[in-house]
């Protein structure tokens, strides 16, 4: 009796108005239905419906674009979490980082956001190194491998900046060094060959507070400026436009012809 | 032991442990046909087979817990933030083994006019993304995850001493993935191997597609057809990436020395380095003359090895062994290829004569090209 | 087959329309309103050229959005004591990590070093051992005079303006540097005679 009045209320929560509104498609039991539960979802549709048999075999794909996909999600979900707490300034950076893990509820939200920040690395690293060994950046896909690069490049740089947040021995001396590489850039860096061409008469166009590096700092040093901008282009700036890539990047995929294979 | 310890850190030194590791690594894979016969010939291939993989694991994962009784060793290997450059490692050799077996595999089926593992009749049915791949995705997700806490909880977030603007750490090493950078830093000047080379990676990533327009290999893995772009593929991954993510990783010690895997980091180890240019090494001691002031002149003898590198090398390489290869390029082609596989063959170049003689620019023209 | 045959039809449709359209434009062919297809395109031409501007205009203003017009540095001079207090062929460490510098007492002057390594920044150590500045970044190294000499250092280490106020006290200036490479070593402000 009561297993019966179970079923029946699944059943009306099922067939219900609402559910019905939310998910279009019932329960998919057969070919049809698990073609359309793809189709009309919308988290779904970046999959085609149906596969060849070695697109899923985990010793092809490895899984690794999937992962690090997975990880860029992870690490946004951790990181936004972490901004409760983190203030960008020079006073309060490294103990808010220590209070992180000392004070803060759920104290692994930072060493969380950091491993799988290394993960993400290797991931993407392996995904192209598969890629590769597979020749799937030959035609049709030889632009979305050039859209694969732009995103390794942004994974790295958005390692990086965040590599400055702790503000503690690690981050100032990795930024001193890769923003010193700013300066040292030819033409547009104050150290940099060719410099000494860009000047009108004795005054040099490209100095000490106008060349690339200190537009990176805001400052001729590492100090408050460099780690707000950091901050920013951390939490805000490249990962938008990472993702502007990503969704590029995965829309391509469908576009070339889905996962590649031999013909 | 203790003489073994020794003789290993010894080897380990660049200049032999990367010497080495470029001779092996043409009979390992192979750019050219000449290469893949002494390949088969040494039987090199038998390391993509299964029992090939397992002796290859087997020794790596064994030399390394092994070496983990060494006090020294152990205390490098097991910062936290060198945990993840483990996992690559460990990583990079099994996805490299799983894919050269698989590549090997595929050889193999091609050879005998068979289609690859991955090819799927088109008259065979598809597999429905829903249930099949979605829940492969969510096990990869859940298990991920899962990993992520565990190791999360296991291991702290390394945190160092707060910011101090006026004392470098020793050794200040950059962000393990960037350590190859920072070891290209030590070789060359910054606007090069912090602005330009970085450059070429990139803009050469990109170009690959369009240099290897060969339609041969796409969509599954192999090796024979594509010898010569997957051996300097993986020359630049496995050389002049992974290898000196290594170097960089575990083997600069304070003041940026080098140190074996068994040596104990002495902040007091005294090497002495004192740097010559190619200039003074030619006409200061080989022909005991004085500098000559013409800058052209000075220079003439490193200006002449690059162009012999970069203009001479590639040309006759198009009338030789590369003869077949260069008539399917075409000449823009040909040339884009073959100026990034010179540049990235020179990189060690330099390094190695760093290492050597201790020279420190090929032409020196101080404030425009220091190379 | 066909496909190539497709090409060859498009590819001459191509060169045709090329050659039309250079005769028409070398032609003075008026349209309707007597306006030549010339000038159109050369509106057209101006046009395009004035939005290039604008957007290059923009980006300009946007990059120079990013460089401050006001900067809160640290204090820039400081008073270094006599040089009296400096033992012959000392290297001071003293103000090293207030300031950034190093007190060096050379055999006929004392100077005032940069403690930024001329590679990449990173503060190098003074080894007494080995008498020599060693950078923890990339294993450059300094003789005591500033002089690079091992590793990839590209130019030896700055010297400031040092100099002797009133009291007799050395007042050094880090708003000025002077370089070797530039034979700035032997300006007077670059140094205190001893």
């Amino acid at each position: 009796m009561a297993e019966e009045e179970k079923k029946d209320f699944w059943a009306r929560f099922f067939g219900s108005y609402i559910w019905k509104s939310i998910f279009r498609v019932g329960i998919p039991r057969d070919r049809r239905g698990r073609l359309m539960q793809v189709l009309s979802n919308f988290f779904l549709h970046l999959h085609p419906v149906s596969l060849p048999k070695h697109a899923v075999k985990l010793k092809y794909t490895w899984c690794m674009g999937g992962l690090s996909f997975f990880l860029f999600i992870v690490l946004t979900f951790t990181g936004v979490l972490l901004m409760f707490y983190y203030r960008p300034t020079i006073e309060y950076a490294y103990n808010d980082v220590i209070d992180l893990r000392e004070t803060t509820p759920m104290g692994i939200m930072r060493e969380i956001h950091r491993w799988a920040a290394h993960l993400m690395v290797i991931a993407v690293w392996f995904h192209m190194f598969r890629v590769f060994m597979t020749g799937s950046y030959k035609a049709p896909r030889e632009f979305n491998w050039c859209i694969g690069v732009v995103l390794l490049t942004f994974t790295l740089l958005l390692s990086f900046t965040g590599y400055l947040l702790p503000w503690d021995q690690l981050a100032i001396w990795a930024i001193t060094v890769g923003s010193n590489m700013a300066a040292a850039t030819p033409f547009v860096g104050q150290e940099g060959p060719g410099v000494a061409l860009l000047s009108i008469g004795n005054v040099n166009l490209i100095g000490r507070t106008s060349d690339a590096r200190f537009l990176l700092l805001g400052d001729t040093s590492i100090g408050a400026g460099a780690l707000l901008r950091f901050y920013v282009f951390h939490c805000v700036f490249f990962p938008l436009i990472a993702v502007f890539f990503m969704v590029v990047h995965f829309w391509r995929v469908r576009k070339d012809g889905g996962i590649s294979g031999p013909v | 032991m203790d003489t073994l310890k020794h003789v290993i850190n010894v080897l380990s030194a660049p200049q032999v442990s990367f010497l080495a590791a470029a001779i092996a690594f043409f009979f390992v894979f192979p750019p050219t046909d000449r290469f893949q016969s002494w390949n088969r010939r040494l039987r090199l291939d038998w390391l993509w087979t299964v029992k090939g993989g397992i002796l290859l694991h087997a020794l790596v994962i064994g030399a390394f817990f092994l070496s983990t009784l060494d006090p020294n060793f152990r205390a490098i290997v097991t910062k936290p933030d060198n945990v993840p450059i483990a996992l690559l490692l460990f990583g990079t050799l099994f996805f490299l083994w799983l894919s050269m077996k698989q590549a090997c595999d595929n050889d193999a089926r091609l050879a005998n006019d068979q289609k690859p593992n991955e090819y799927t009749d088109p008259s065979e049915s598809k597999i429905l993304v829903w249930p099949d791949l979605v829940y492969i995705e969510l096990i990869a997700g859940i298990l991920c995850m899962a990993a992520l806490i565990f190791w999360s909880i296991a291991l702290e977030a390394p945190l160092e001493e707060p910011a101090n603007p006026t004392l470098s750490p020793n050794p200040a090493k950059a962000p393990w993935y960037f350590l190859g950078l920072q070891e290209m830093l030590v070789y060359f000047d910054p606007w090069l191997a912090g602005v330009v080379f970085p450059v070429i990676i990139i803009v050469g990533l990109m170009s690959l597609p369009y240099i290897d327009t060969e339609p041969g290999g796409s969509g599954y893995y192999s090796y024979s057809d594509r010898k010569l772009y997957v051996s300097l593929f993986m020359f630049g991954w496995l050389l002049l990436w992974v290898y000196l993510i290594i170097v960089g990783a575990f083997m600069r010690g304070p003041n940026w020395n080098f140190f074996g895997p068994y040596e104990r980091w002495d902040l007091h180890k005294v090497v002495a380095l004192t740097n010559i240019n190619l200039s003074s090494l030619i006409w200061v001691k080989l022909l005991n003359q004085p500098l000559p002031d013409n800058i052209i002149i000075r220079e003439m003898f490193g200006i002449a090895m690059l162009g012999f590198h970069f203009l001479v090398i590639p040309p006759l390489l198009a009338m030789t062994i590369l003869k077949k290869f260069y008539a399917r390029m075409g000449n823009v082609k040909y040339a884009v290829f073959m100026f990034l596989s010179m540049a990235a063959v020179s990189l060690p170049i330099k390094m190695f004569l760093r290492w050597t003689i201790n020279l420190k620019y090929v032409v020196a023209i101080p404030g425009w090209f220091n190379l | 087959m066909a496909d190539s045959k497709q090409d060859q039809a498009d590819k001459l449709k191509a060169a045709g329309a090329g050659k039309a359209h250079g005769h028409v434009a070398k032609g003075h062919v008026a349209s309707g309103d007597g306006q030549t297809r010339r000038s159109f395109i050369s509106w057209v031409v101006v046009g395009w050229a004035a939005f290039a501007a604008c957007m290059g205009g923009l980006a300009t203003i946007t990059m120079r959005f990013f460089a401050p017009n006001v900067l809160y540095e640290p204090q820039q001079t400081f008073r270094a004591g006599a040089v009296s207090e400096y033992a012959p062929g000392e290297v001071s460490t003293r103000w090293k990590s207030k300031f950034g510098i190093w007190i060096v007492r050379l055999d006929d002057r004392v100077v005032a070093l940069s403690t930024i390594c001329t590679h990449l920044g990173c503060t190098p150590n003074w080894l007494a051992s080995e008498q020599k500045f060693k950078c923890p970044c990339h294993g450059s190294a300094f003789r005591m005079n500033g002089i690079n000499f091992e590793g990839p250092a590209p130019r030896p280490l700055e010297r400031h303006k040092i100099y002797l106020d009133d009291e007799g006290i050395m007042v050094v200036d880090k708003t000025v540097s002077f370089r070797q490479e530039r034979g700035q070593w032997d300006e007077p402000e670059s140094f205190v005679a001893v």
